[in-house]
């Protein structure tokens, strides 16, 4: 096969940080060749250099043999190179054909719009590539997976011949990976390549042809899926072995520490989103809820923070009621949360380390004066933060946003899991963090969870809630369905029940 | 601001000193355009700010005002309450306080206090009905202030026409409100000008607003809710509460600033006296990036600049807006991110350092 992309002694600097260290890799025109490794290792610097959003510092990249240098993602673009972000980059108010032309429109005489050009071609694209997409619908009314979809179109019409995906499965349902990758394969049967960064190994052995490994900015192997496994790929990535189960302790389950019955509510939008909520969570119970985004999980948090007021049913902290409580009385009375988003709620990233440590703590536990902060008490706190929970950061007067997305989450993590909590909520703690620090979170959690707290752990990541929680609940369309108690159902029983197969997944 | 290292205040530093060169170098050249010699003008501006006692009480005087708008406007914009209305609260402080010196009877010093507590408490009154606005109908406070300035400008002029009965006349630039009680004014600092006690106010002012965001859990809720709102609620603060708190208060040294001028300045209430020092606290707080301290140091050369300016005006033809505008640019200098433009410029370098390089290698 002919090599279509290499990269030759590729080193990129930001500062004193070498995020890419002589980086070599040869891509092979038409198969699927999977980046992998850890966050911060440095996947997503090299795609950004690759499409052109970063210049190199040192090295060489070579197009079809011949040398380039993208100084902007147009150019890069222009060359055939396109990237599927993480984030999907779309107007919510346009339709998909406009998203799909933005920034390529076609002109006609005059320099008049041509609408009917563009809908020829993404057409032609579509019965190319066997995509199924309403063109005229607006974007915002399409689910995750669509959306996806045309992302991937909206490169192809800009004439890409490399496609890079970034993390494209981390926002996708079992059935939506599956169909993704189909249409990964297909694509590459079609004479495109694909670039696929994941940090997902059981994903990489399903689809890539080809992989590459890097740590620490450097690439640390080369390999194909017939010739490795998860585990050995786990260890290239960290430099150690890593078990990615959950190591279950054994605790004792207390009182009922929150109590939710019969909750209902809406959405910002009116839509129902809670329908006749049942909920316990003991003390030192682990609780996952497994769900597909959208089902009203965050409607399901908010509510249970105080930051939504439920239409109707009641929620009981250790017998108190917290039904209609503001977020501050939540925090005073004992509860913790590790919100979803970590860069929106979970942290101020102007702020320097030590002051992000102790949001919460000042009102929760406060200091010895009731109106000043206690510089000393509160580095000591903060501090405790960094060293139970090992964020590797420099000092704590640095900025947060200076920390890897890892060490960040640790940073959250440890300020919510040092409060003296009843009960601590996590949404999606471990997402988009490397493998070091989820097997890291998820030994805190059964820790904590040991010590007598109650955890209510909301997740999309499947295999989260399996391996961490004591008990499990389904959250589909509103409801909670009983998922069994940890290991009683299998991935397929559960995966069902959160699409909705209910009656089918009873029968078993 | 809080600078990091020795590098960072270097750069800080080097920034101000490029952003006044700048504008002294442009302001030369409108200078010249103007038919004067820059360096006499720019003499005449030196002597207006410290060439003699009372060129510094006149300094004093400018500065005075500088610092308390600018302090109203860094508390609101540093928790991210775009207060837009410190001019208009400032006129309705200013009134309040005039009412009480001229018709409270109070002994001894209860009276001056009396009229700072009326002018202050009348701009927390005023600023609000915005806050309010904003809770209960959701509209941004940005266009709320923006119009209650008018609001405020009118009413004041409409009111000390009233005041003054039946006598007003209807010029209305001649129009002002009677001079307030001896005993209501602020001690006078340098004789014979409008240098009063009002500068210390000011300084205590500065002091504790420095102290609230340095060591106290409040100040410490205000910075997070100005920098990150979602943050600090879902860490507990009462952002609602936060948020009206600060809006008082902004409007509250705001109140304060109108009292101080007209007892300490002007003596009695002048429909339109305040000529945009509302809005120069808001260029102040830009320049000292919101830091209480910084605010006292820019309000330093914003007044002594204002000060400076009246007397280039008399003894150049130079005219005084010049300074105006001088000082405009010099917040426009000083707010460009010269961080990110040395970034790009640096972004376009190692293209032509590779290039360089291959050639090197060339010749060896």
């Amino acid at each position: 096969m002919d090599t279509i992309l290499e990269l030759r002694g590729v080193t990129k600097r930001f500062g004193s940080l070498v995020a890419n260290r002589e980086i070599d890799l040869t891509v092979k025109k038409g198969t699927i060749h999977a980046v992998v490794g850890e966050n911060g290792a440095g996947k997503s610097t090299l795609m950004n250099i690759i499409s052109g959003v970063h210049r190199l510092d040192d090295g060489e990249i070579f197009l079809e043999g011949k040398p380039v240098n993208f100084r902007s993602p147009t150019e890069a673009s222009k060359a055939g190179i396109g990237m599927v972000h993480q984030e999907f980059m779309l107007f919510p108010e346009l339709t998909i054909l406009d998203n799909i032309m933005m920034g390529y429109e076609r002109t006609g005489k005059l320099g008049l719009l041509d609408r009917r050009q563009v809908r020829a071609e993404v057409e032609e694209l579509l019965r190319t590539y066997n995509f199924n997409i309403p063109l005229d619908e607006l974007a915002r009314e399409q689910p995750v997976a669509m959306l996806q979809q045309i992302e991937i179109v909206k490169i192809l019409y800009r004439g890409a011949n490399i496609l890079i995906f970034d993390e494209p499965t981390s926002v996708l349902t079992p059935a939506g990976v599956e169909g993704l990758f189909r249409a990964m394969r297909f694509l590459v049967s079609k004479g495109k390549t694909i670039l696929f960064i994941t940090h997902k190994l059981k994903e990489v052995l399903q689809v890539a042809d080809e992989i590459t490994v890097l740590k620490e900015g450097a690439v640390v192997g080369h390999t194909t899926p017939a010739e490795t496994s998860e585990e050995q790929m786990a260890s290239m990535m960290v430099g150690r072995n890593v078990m990615l189960k959950a190591n279950k302790l054994k605790k004792d389950r207390g009182r009922p520490i929150l109590q939710v019955t019969d909750l209902q509510a809406r959405n910002d939008n009116g839509i129902v989103k809670l329908k006749h909520v049942n909920l316990t969570v003991h003390a030192g119970e682990i609780v996952g809820i497994a769900g597909v985004a959208g089902s009203g999980q965050v409607e399901l948090v908010q509510c249970l923070y105080g930051l939504r007021a439920p239409e109707s049913g009641a929620i009981l902290l250790d017998g108190d009621d917290i039904t209609r409580a503001s977020c501050r009385e939540h925090r005073c009375k004992g509860i913790g949360l590790v919100p979803q988003d970590r860069m929106a709620d979970g942290c101020n990233r102007a702020a320097p380390i030590w002051e992000n440590c102790i949001m919460g703590y000042h009102i929760a536990h406060g200091f010895r004066s009731k109106w000043l902060i206690d510089r000393g008490e509160a580095e000591t706190f903060a501090q405790r933060v960094v060293d139970e929970f090992s964020v590797k950061a420099s000092s704590l007067n640095e900025p947060i946003s200076s920390l890897s997305g890892g060490n960040v989450q640790k940073a959250i993590v440890g300020r919510e899991f040092l409060q003296e909590n009843k009960l601590l909520i996590m949404e999606d703690p471990t997402r988009g963090i490397d493998i070091g620090a989820i097997e890291f979170i998820w030994k805190k959690i059964e820790e904590l969870a040991a010590s007598g707290v109650a955890v209510l752990l909301v997740s999309q990541e499947l295999n989260e809630v399996m391996e961490v929680s004591d008990r499990i609940e389904v959250i589909y369309d509103g409801q909670l369905y009983d998922g069994g108690l940890h290991g009683e159902l299998t991935e397929a029983q559960i995966g069902l029940l959160m699409t909705g197969g209910v009656e089918d997944a009873a029968e078993k | 601001m809080r600078l990091k290292n020795k590098s960072e205040l270097l750069l800080e530093t080097l920034k101000y000193v490029l952003a006044f060169t700048a504008v002294a170098v442009i302001g030369a050249a409108l200078i010249s355009f103007q038919g004067a010699a820059p360096g006499e003008a720019y003499a005449a501006i030196l002597q207006g700010i410290c060439g003699s006692a009372s060129a510094i009480g006149n300094t004093i005087r400018w500065i005075t005002p500088c610092i308390f708008t600018g302090i109203a406007a860094t508390v609101a914009f540093r928790s991210g309450v775009m207060n837009l209305g410190i001019e208009g609260q400032l006129y309705v402080g200013a009134f309040a306080a005039t009412l009480v010196g001229l018709y409270a009877e109070l002994p001894g010093w209860l009276l001056p206090l009396a009229c700072l507590l009326a002018g202050s408490l009348s701009g927390l009154l005023f600023a609000l009905i915005p806050a309010v606005i904003k809770l209960v109908f959701r509209i941004d406070e940005m266009i709320t202030t923006l119009m209650l300035n008018y609001v405020a400008l009118w009413v004041t002029e409409y009111f000390t026409k009233i005041v003054k009965g039946a006598s007003a006349n209807n010029n209305s630039k001649a129009m002002a409100t009677p001079v307030i009680q001896e005993s209501a004014e602020l001690t006078t600092l340098v004789p014979r000008t409008n240098a009063s006690t009002g500068i210390f106010i000011a300084l205590l002012l500065v002091a504790v607003v420095f102290v609230i965001y340095r060591f106290t859990k409040v100040g410490y809720e205000m910075k997070q809710v100005g920098e990150n709102l979602r943050f600090a609620r879902v860490g507990g603060v009462r952002t609602t509460r936060m948020f009206i708190s600060i809006f008082l208060l902004s409007g509250f040294i705001a109140g304060l600033c109108g009292a101080v001028e007209i007892l300490g300045v002007y003596g009695k209430f002048t429909p339109s006296f305040a000529n945009n020092i509302g809005w120069d606290g808001i260029m102040i707080s830009m320049i000292a990036k919101n830091s209480p301290v910084g605010v006292a140091l820019a309000s330093m050369l914003w007044g002594a600049l204002k000060a400076g300016a009246l007397q280039m005006e008399r003894v150049t033809s130079t005219n005084r807006l010049t300074v105006e505008l001088i000082q405009a640019m010099f917040v426009l200098f000083v707010t460009i991110d010269y961080r990110r433009l040395w970034g790009k410029w640096k972004d376009r370098q190692p293209r032509k350092r590779t290039a360089g390089k291959g050639k090197e290698g060339g010749i060896c």
